[in-house]
């Protein structure tokens, strides 16, 4: 037991980590990698390395503006025998958003409404689901066996269903996302409230510590990281959530002009809605990490020394 | 009281539970029925035995259609494995290939890359390729981040360990690396699998000739008339992510029976 839930805590650890690392590459990142790549190659590190790694922090710039080139000057199209049609170029999507901005902005302030509601709802229904069946031994377990099968439910089948109960307004799309995201909270946070070193259990039992006691100065904290996971999963999995959600029904957001202009065949509209989307994505997700490094920096600390 | 007498274990409960979904599900149609129209009723929640006798009434239909989706979905998401493990392979071989491609592959979390599906599938115009490019496309990513993780979590100690035993680097990638990866891999898989069949059923919502997006669709269409085969389209959706998902759950199982989950706890038999 103690041995499986040493591992489990360092996987666990492990996600909750990863993709901050890679998504801001700070001091710490940038250290670990050097460890990493002086570990791989050699021990020394010489001046020619750190010349190396600061071509290295330019090289993704460099892969994205040769690819919008190669874009831009129609390369993938002659590859690929596409038409402008099929396949705009960045400058014609470019152009598109800039004469549709007003629109756009409009939408995507919708579809992130829709977003951060459902992301909300679903992700305080999921945690308090995770709360509840940490309480409980076995039947807590089943009860998230239960609710991961949602995970692996399609959310176009959902998005359907919503809209029988709740009508095509912006409720369906929020019922939406609040279905996928509570399930993978559930998932995560009890992941992180029951995978407990039995030292600290023992400690603490030792003391003569309550139920409650046990469970807001163990069983929280230690979640926490884990809570965090959850939430930057379910940011992005809420943004699809409300595009597919938008596909079905709608008469606003990112997801209707999206389907609507790819039956007109205004492909470079329907791409600015996709780049729009993205740099929503990228901003949410940005924030949940900005808010995990803010309030859990003594995880971050533990991590490092470790 | 009964519940106490018997103790149930984890098996049981997750039984107890379905059951009581069911349960709940025949209770809430009743209530709605009671209060609604039959039309009404009918649309927002059909009772779990009707659909489930439309089920089987129209399985053949429904084994056509949802084998059509599944086929393409599961030929994508095998193509999309296979690339991803081998760019990720790639990365954790070249630094300078991961720095450049790694920002890029993270944020591709962050963008609803299903997004995609009808611009591809306006682009192929081909039902069954847009959906197996889809499936691919949609795979390929968690597969990358994930399994790239798990050749990262491979320990130094026996890297180092086996570098002053000058071990070949294939003996270090199959003794060491790819073992490490494979947890890895398979939990990419898993997110995967249920992304890909969404893929497949979002690009037939935008027009193709058949499979379940199509039947969904049309079925939508009737109202409450063809409620209950509507419904069936949504648990043959429902079955066919978990069906994947749990099976690659059990590959995985039979494959890296080593991962801390599968061992047998203290005291439970295994």
């Amino acid at each position: 037991m103690s041995k499986s839930s040493v591992l489990q805590r360092k996987r666990d650890e492990g996600t909750t980590s990863g993709a901050t690392e890679h998504a801001l590459p700070d001091n710490r990142g940038r250290r670990q990698q050097a460890e990493h790549s002086s570990s791989s190659t050699d021990r020394f590190r010489t001046g020619t390395q750190r010349i190396g790694m600061k071509l290295g922090s330019l090289l993704p710039w460099l892969a994205g503006v040769i690819f919008l080139t190669l874009w831009q000057l129609r390369f993938f199209h002659v590859l690929l025998s596409l038409e402008d049609y099929q396949l705009p170029v960045p400058s014609a999507i470019a152009a598109s958003i800039r004469e549709n901005a007003e629109m756009l902005f409009r939408y995507a302030i919708y579809s992130s409404t829709e977003m951060l509601g459902g992301f909300l709802i679903g992700s305080l229904l999921g945690a308090l689901a995770a709360m509840g069946a940490s309480l409980f031994a076995n039947s807590g377990r089943a009860v998230v066996t239960v609710l991961s099968a949602l995970n692996a439910v399609p959310i176009v089948a959902l998005a359907p269903i919503m809209n029988n109960w709740f009508g095509d307004g912006i409720w369906s799309r929020i019922a939406v996302v609040s279905v996928i995201t509570m399930a993978a909270m559930a998932v995560s946070l009890f992941k992180g409230l029951t995978s407990i070193q039995p030292q600290y259990e023992e400690l603490l039992s030792s003391m003569a510590a309550s139920r409650k006691q046990f469970f807001w100065k163990l069983r929280m904290p230690h979640a926490l990281p884990s809570l965090f996971a959850g939430l930057k999963i379910n940011m992005s999995t809420s943004i699809i959530g409300a595009i597919v959600g938008e596909f079905f029904i709608a008469s606003q957001g990112l997801g209707y002009l999206l389907s609507d202009q790819i039956r007109l065949a205004n492909m470079p509209l329907a791409w600015s809605c996709i780049v729009i989307a993205s740099i929503l994505g990228i901003v949410l997700y940005e924030t949940v990490v900005l808010a995990e490094k803010r309030l859990l920096h003594w995880s971050r600390v533990h991590s490092e020394a470790k | 009281m009964f519940l106490r007498l018997l103790k149930p274990g984890y098996r049981a409960w997750v039984m107890i539970w379905i059951i009581s979904i069911f349960v709940l599900w025949e209770g809430l149609a009743w209530t709605l029925h009671l209060f609604m129209s039959p039309q009404q009723a009918t649309s927002r929640l059909p009772y779990l035995h009707v659909v489930m006798e439309s089920f089987f009434r129209h399985w053949n239909t429904l084994a056509e259609q949802g084998s059509v989706t599944f086929g393409n979905a599961a030929i994508g998401f095998a193509g999309g494995t296979l690339l991803g493990a081998l760019l990720a392979l790639l990365m954790s071989a070249a630094v300078w290939i991961e720095r450049t491609l790694s920002p890029y592959v993270v944020s591709s979390q962050m963008v609803p890359v299903i997004g995609l599906a009808p611009i591809v599938y306006g682009i192929i115009h081909n039902a069954e390729w847009a959906r197996i490019v889809m499936a691919a496309y949609v795979t390929f990513f968690p597969v990358i981040i994930h399994t790239l993780k798990g050749l990262k979590s491979a320990s130094p100690q026996h890297l180092e360990l086996m570098r002053a035993y000058g071990t070949s680097w294939r003996a270090r990638y199959v003794k060491c690396l790819l073992p490490s990866a494979l947890p890895g891999l398979f939990s990419g898989m898993k997110i995967a699998a249920p992304l890909a069949v969404t893929s497949s059923i979002v690009v037939e919502l935008m027009g193709a000739p058949d499979g379940l997006g199509v039947l969904m669709v049309s079925s939508l269409y009737y109202g409450s008339a063809q409620a209950g085969m509507f419904w069936a389209t949504i648990m043959l959706s429902m079955g066919i992510g978990l069906i994947s998902y749990l099976f690659i759950s059990l590959v995985e199982r039979w494959l890296t029976p080593w991962q801390p989950e599968f061992r047998p706890k203290g005291g439970e038999q295994p």
